[in-house]
């Protein structure tokens, strides 16, 4: 990294490492906050599996900015944890951390409450260990929660691979694949589909598992990656991710292939730009550390330059480019003007759409937005 | 041939150089060539052009990128031209939208279909090879759509339920006309048929990470290449009905963005990165660390390359704006400026190191013991170049360097040592156990010190006392009898048996709870002294004579007891001994002041209030308190019999005998047995045994200790084998008369003078009818000592029986009964039951050359039923040294059967030094 400037003021002011708890969805949406359509809108993720499967930890590092080498003190979870981070973030995130053994019969677990407004859940499974107790419990789990809720998206994450060689991960999934399926198979459970993850928490590779988890789970996910795709093409950007700021997730990216290293780039950036605004960006005390005038140039000794630009109060979008296309940087920024935008009217459909209480599919009615915004050939013609 | 190829190919190769055009508009993201490769059609977010490749330079010939609106549709992530129809044209555009283009159009827009059923960006599209108006497309969206032309809407959706597709390619088999594989985010790759939408025929994880690309081998059928996000290449075989295996990897320094087959050279595969890395590498798979060949004209990430038909030619495009012809006349060899050199280094450390003449070969390397050069090899050792071969021969130099620090694994002085000091008999078990465990330490061998110091831990209290010649049963834990006073005894009784209730864990627990009071009653006595056998108990001099001998008794005890909790300690690191740990972890539990356990009676620290496992609380409250007053009943009952009932441990014990017989040190396991003799009784087989014996004993005789082997089978009747202990009996018989004359053997040797001539020179001298029932059994014994033995029905009569004759072994029952032959040559052996033969040949063994036993063992092989064999070899196995198996075996190769050598092989190959392989 040969240098970076921040060349905006942060007005705000937050604690490192933290983010208020207050944080709205938006300006817009403020006063559909505490009504339930708005809640049921966002993601809610579900996270089980065994006693130790490493739950907790993944919780920590991903949202609550936990180092890695810390979780090894962290105690296990005796009760079912429930932890909500609805506010801070883009995703509502509603984190059951259920301890290793839970009785599906006993009369106070609600299922339908649990397993009713969840989009996906995430089952882990500790790669490490023996997982055949996990995949019996994993298909007890996932039939259970399927006669409760069929829209559930299944995820398993094969965790703690980073003690595993490159075969041996492979291996591992193959075989997790495989048993998990046929026990589905057996089970006459066709209909319901697992995806696999490797993820360890000592990467990004937790990280981007999320990322996927949390798109599947947004219905204007194409809408959001065909913005992002016009956007990059026509600023002469390489790779442009769309960042919830608080997790790190990339809620969406163009479709050119993630690289992890770009990716883990642009997470170091957040970090960064987050750290540096409360050091310095924060007036008399008060305000948050991220708001509308964050954004950040960092250019790095191979002649490459990382922009980030605030979106919405959960959003930032992070782009890697070359140095000689940022000579033209109006046009950047007036292109990212058009996006941010598009990207609210995406969202203004969805939620007008679900105060009128209209059953329009939101996902169809935000394709139109961007076409009435600036941005030629959003929709496809 | 090979050389006429080779021409071809330089004239093919001279026609083309290497030629680039630079295209303004921006980044190209791929490019297809038409089918006789003359033009190629290169695509990017902002570029859609047809270049004319002609001999000097590629020519423009059309720009389809027109049109009042640019719409998303002409912004393309993939474009393919049509194989069969020049005409045709697709276009997978960023918006989701698939397009097909006809050149024939005479309009200026060639554009002619959309299709606008994917949701998200389209990765891929792909003609068939053979089918004209069949075309996929893989989005991603996680779907692959297949298009038939002549329609308006896709004609089936494959939804693997995998994520984002990548790539999708058609197989270019004709056997395989339907297949086609599509590789995805998550590391899968999906081979599907075409007429079945709804699952995948084949499904397996490739990459960890996406898979971003995927090729079918233009030639080999089974063969698919993928690579992905883990900078890894790799060859698969599908083959239908068999499971799909990895045949080949290459890693590359970078996530890899598209590979290609090279037409005509089976193992070479073009690919490029997806960043960092800008040059096409074309690798031999067979080599998987360098390049075969590089180009590296590109500034910027390769996106896209195309063969030309001709295995020196390709086109590539790039993120650059540029499109390249490459000629593999100007490639770049990293192989060629690579230092060729290998290392390697076998079990024993020794290093080996060859390198390439020219560097010197590393042989003037301090240290280096042997050097050899390849060019010194006679010439038939040397590699004819073979044509086809793509690799250089370098001649090299190669050096052996040996680590001098080791300790050669295969000797066994430790085995002579330990069979010469061991001591098995004669004096108590404790002190036995303690001997031998000095003999095992002064050998290292600490696992064997260990198991002897827990032997002693286990048996020695009931061995100690049984020494002293007191009254014992092998059962522990009631040594009642000792007890002096009537009263205490049936204190005791009640204790020692509520001792036998109490578990393992409640005893720890209750010691760790002793109340301070006990602590503080006795520390007076000897305050911290930690000596074992300093620390003797003193008692009260109020009692009887009997109490002296008690307390002399106990001392025993203690002492073992001392030892044994060093022992705990060292026993923590081995896992195997996990059951014998358990035991051990009241004492450890102690340790901190472990003289008040050795003063301390057993009955006082089990039967303490506070233990969790009390019955009668307060009955042995009072007990124990009695006890402290008087201080007399304390020596009887020692520690280790209150917890470590034998009848628990024996099986243990045994588990433990027959875990050292399967690591081939049977020399434990008889040594243990014979020191434990009646403890282990009836605790294992007495087959097993006398196999485990007889093995030992054979050992001795292959390192001619023959004193050993002789008080080994003399110990044997100790423990109850009474087959073995006969064995120094029976070669011992002295013929005095002859069979035929009956007159007295006058000279030396077994042959009769006088009937020398009757008996065809073999020398008959005895035949033994051995069960007359239903099986005659010869025995001879020849002029050189040897006992021949014939078995032949009965019924003919044939068999003379000689009265008179003592028999000269009786057996009760004969695994297996061979056939009757004349009963006069040598080769009687093969005949005869295995564990005759076995016995003739344990004492031939020492004597006989190696060939011979060989010969024995080959027969032996052959002709026994299966678990006999089996038996035979776990013999040879766990009593032969290493060095010995081998050294049998290199004798052995030219006459055994292939199969057995193959065996044989197997397993000497762990153990054998490397260069016995070369």
């Amino acid at each position: 990294m040969a240098s970076y400037d921040d060349d905006e003021n942060f007005g705000s002011y937050g604690v490192v490492g933290s983010f208020p708890k207050d944080f709205g969805y938006g300006p817009d949406e403020q006063d559909t906050e505490d009504r339930s359509p708005s809640a049921e809108s966002k993601p809610r993720i579900l996270l089980m599996g065994l006693r130790r499967s490493g739950k907790s930890s993944i919780q920590k590092v991903v949202f609550h900015k936990m180092s890695p080498n810390e979780t090894l003190f962290l105690e296990s979870t005796n009760k079912i944890v429930k932890d909500d981070i609805s506010n801070s973030s883009f995703v509502q995130f509603q984190i059951w951390d259920f301890p290793g053994q839970i009785d599906f019969f006993d009369p106070t677990f609600d299922s339908e409450m649990i397993f009713g407004g969840c989009g996906a859940l995430i089952f882990v499974i500790d790669a490490q260990d023996d997982y055949m107790e996990a995949l019996a419990k994993l298909h007890m789990t996932v039939s259970r929660a399927y006669k409760v809720n069929p829209n559930i998206k299944f995820e398993v994450f094969i965790h703690k691979v980073d003690g595993l060689s490159d075969d041996h991960k492979i291996e591992t999934q193959r075989d997790i694949h495989q048993r998990a399926n046929d026990d589905l198979a057996d089970a006459g459970l066709e209909a319901i589909h697992l995806s696999f993850y490797l993820t360890s928490i000592y990467d990004h590779s937790i990280f981007e598992a999320f990322s996927k988890v949390v798109q599947k789970l947004i219905p204007q996910l194409p809408t959001l990656e065909n913005l992002l795709n016009i956007l990059i093409s026509n600023s002469g950007i390489e790779k442009a991710f769309l960042f919830d700021v608080v997790s790190k997730i990339y809620i969406a990216t163009d479709s050119s292939p993630v690289d992890m290293q770009s990716y883990e780039l642009c997470c170091d950036m957040i970090d960064v730009v987050i750290d540096v605004s409360c050091i310095y960006g924060l007036k008399d005390g008060e305000g948050s550390c991220y708001d509308k005038e964050s954004s950040s140039i960092i250019k790095l000794n191979n002649a490459t330059i990382l922009y980030l630009r605030e979106v919405n109060r959960f959003l930032a979008l992070v782009c890697i480019l070359r140095e000689d296309n940022f000579d033209r940087q109006g046009i950047i920024d007036y292109n990212f003007h058009c996006f941010r935008q598009a990207i609210q009217e995406v969202f203004e459909v969805r939620f007008k759409a679900q105060n009128l209480g209209a059953n329009l599919q939101s996902s169809s009615g935000s394709l139109d937005a961007p076409a009435a915004n600036g941005i030629a050939g959003s929709k496809p013609i | 041939m090979a050389t006429l190829k080779e021409v071809r190919d330089r004239v093919m190769g001279s026609m083309g150089r290497t030629m680039y055009t630079h295209v303004a508009e921006g980044p190209i993201n791929a490019l297809s060539t038409c089918k006789d490769g003359s033009q190629v059609v290169l695509a990017g977010r902002n570029v859609f052009k047809i270049y004319g490749i002609e001999d000097e330079e590629f020519t423009e010939r059309a720009n389809l990128r027109v049109g009042r609106k640019l719409s998303l549709n002409f912004s393309c992530a993939d474009v393919a031209w049509h194989q069969l129809d020049d005409n045709l044209l697709a276009t997978a555009a960023t918006n989701g939208a698939v397009i097909t283009w006809n050149l024939s159009k005479s309009s200026r827009s060639k554009q002619d279909q959309v299709f606008t059923e994917h949701k998200r960006t389209v990765n891929k599209v792909c003609f068939h090879p053979t089918e004209l108006h069949v075309l996929l497309s893989g989005s991603q969206d996680g779907t692959v759509k297949l298009f038939d032309l002549r329609k308006k809407e896709s004609a089936s959706t494959f939804h693997g339920r995998s994520e984002s597709v990548r790539d999708v390619q058609f197989n270019p088999h004709r056997d395989y006309y339907f297949s086609f594989a599509s590789t995805h985010e998550n590391g899968n790759v999906l081979l599907w048929d075409l007429r079945r939408p709804d699952k995948a025929e084949r499904f397996f994880t490739a990459h960890s990470g996406p898979v971003f690309c995927c090729d079918f081998h233009p030639d080999d059928k089974s063969w698919l290449a993928t690579a992905g996000r883990d900078k890894a290449i790799k060859v698969w075989e599908v083959v239908p009905y068999k499971q799909i295996q990895e045949v080949h990897c290459v890693q590359t320094i970078a996530s890899v963005g598209r590979i290609k087959w090279r037409p005509q050279r089976r193992y070479h595969i073009a690919s490029c990165s997806l960043l960092v890395d800008f040059s096409i590498n074309i690798w031999d798979i067979r080599r998987p660390y360098i390049p075969f060949a590089a180009f590296e004209e590109h500034r910027d990430v390769t996106t896209g390359i195309t063969w030309r038909q001709d295995p020196h030619i390709f086109l590539s495009c790039s993120k650059d704006c540029t499109v390249y012809q490459h000629v593999f006349r100007d490639a770049k060899r990293p192989a060629d400026h690579a230092n060729p050199m290998g290392l390697c280094f076998n079990v024993k450390g020794d290093i080996s190191f060859a390198a390439s003449e020219a560097l010197g070969g590393g042989g003037r390397a301090k240290g280096g013991s042997g050097m050899y050069a390849s060019t010194r090899l006679p010439s038939f050792f040397r590699k004819n170049p073979d044509p086809t071969e793509q690799f250089r021969s370098v001649n090299s130099n190669l050096s052996v360097f040996t680590n001098r620090n080791r300790e050669n694994p295969t000797a066994m002085d430790w085995f002579v040592k330990t069979a010469e000091n061991y001591c098995l008999t004669g004096r108590p078990l404790s002190e036995l156990c303690e001997h031998n465990a000095r003999v095992a330490r002064q050998l290292g061998r600490h696992q064997i010190v260990q198991t002897w110091l827990m032997l002693k831990l286990i048996f020695a209290g009931l061995g100690a006392v049984s020494d002293k010649g007191v009254v014992t049963s092998p059962s522990l834990g009631r040594i009642v009898s000792l007890s002096t006073t009537g009263g205490q005894g049936d204190l005791l009784d009640r204790v020692s048996q509520h001792n036998e209730t109490s578990t393992v864990t409640d005893m720890q627990e209750a010691k760790s709870t002793e109340p301070p009071g006990i602590t503080k009653e006795k520390d007076p006595s000897e305050p911290g002294d930690a000596e074992p056998k300093s620390a003797l108990p003193q008692p009260p001099a109020t009692d009887s004579a009997a109490h002296a001998d008690l307390t002399h008794v106990h001392g025993d005890f203690f002492f073992g007891d001392g030892e044994g909790g060093g022992a705990y300690n060292d026993y923590d690191s081995l896992p195997n001994m996990d059951h014998i740990q358990d035991w051990t972890l009241p004492g450890e539990a102690f340790q901190p002041r472990h003289e008040i356990i050795d003063r301390n009676p057993s009955p006082e620290e089990l039967d303490r209030p506070d233990s969790p496992t009390s019955i009668n609380e307060s009955e042995t409250v009072s007990l124990s308190n009695e006890k402290l007053l008087k201080g007399t009943v304390l020596t009887p009952t020692p520690m280790n019999p209150s917890f470590l009932d034998v009848r628990l441990l024996a099986p243990l014990v045994v588990n433990m005998l027959h875990q050292y017989a399967e690591q081939g040190d049977v020399q434990m396991t008889v040594s243990v047995m014979i020191v434990l003799g009646d403890h282990l009784k009836d605790q294992v087989e007495e087959q097993i045994q006398e196999h485990w014996l007889m093995s030992y004993v054979d050992m001795l005789g292959c390192f001619k200790l023959w004193m050993v082997a002789t008080e080994i089978v003399k110990l044997s009747y100790l423990i109850g084998v009474p087959s073995v202990g006969t064995l120094n009996q029976n070669s011992t018989s002295i013929h005095s008369n002859c069979n035929h004359c009956s007159k007295p053997l006058t000279q030396k040797g077994w042959l009769c003078t006088r009937s020398s001539t009757d008996t065809a020179g073999s020398g008959i001298l005895d035949l033994y009818l051995m069960d007359c029932t239903r099986y005659c059994i010869t025995v001879q014994m020849s002029e050189a000592g040897e006992h021949l033995f014939c078995m032949s029905p009965c019924s003919e009569g044939s068999v003379r029986v000689v009265p008179g004759l003592q028999p000269w072994r009786t057996h009760s029952s004969h695994p297996g009964v061979a056939p009757h032959q004349p009963a006069v040559s040598r080769r009687l052996r093969t005949l005869l039951p295995v564990h005759l033969i076995s016995t003739a040949h344990r004492r031939l063994r020492p004597l006989l050359p190696v060939h011979l036993i060989s010969t024995a063992h080959r027969r032996l092989r052959t002709q026994l039923p299966v678990h006999l064999i089996s038996t035979a070899h776990r013999r040879l196995r766990t009593q032969l040294p290493v060095h010995l198996i081998s050294t049998a075996h290199r004798r052995l190769r030219p006459l055994l059967p292939v199969h057995l050598i193959s065996t044989a092989h197997r397993r000497l190959r762990p153990l054998l030094p490397v260069q016995h392989k070369y």
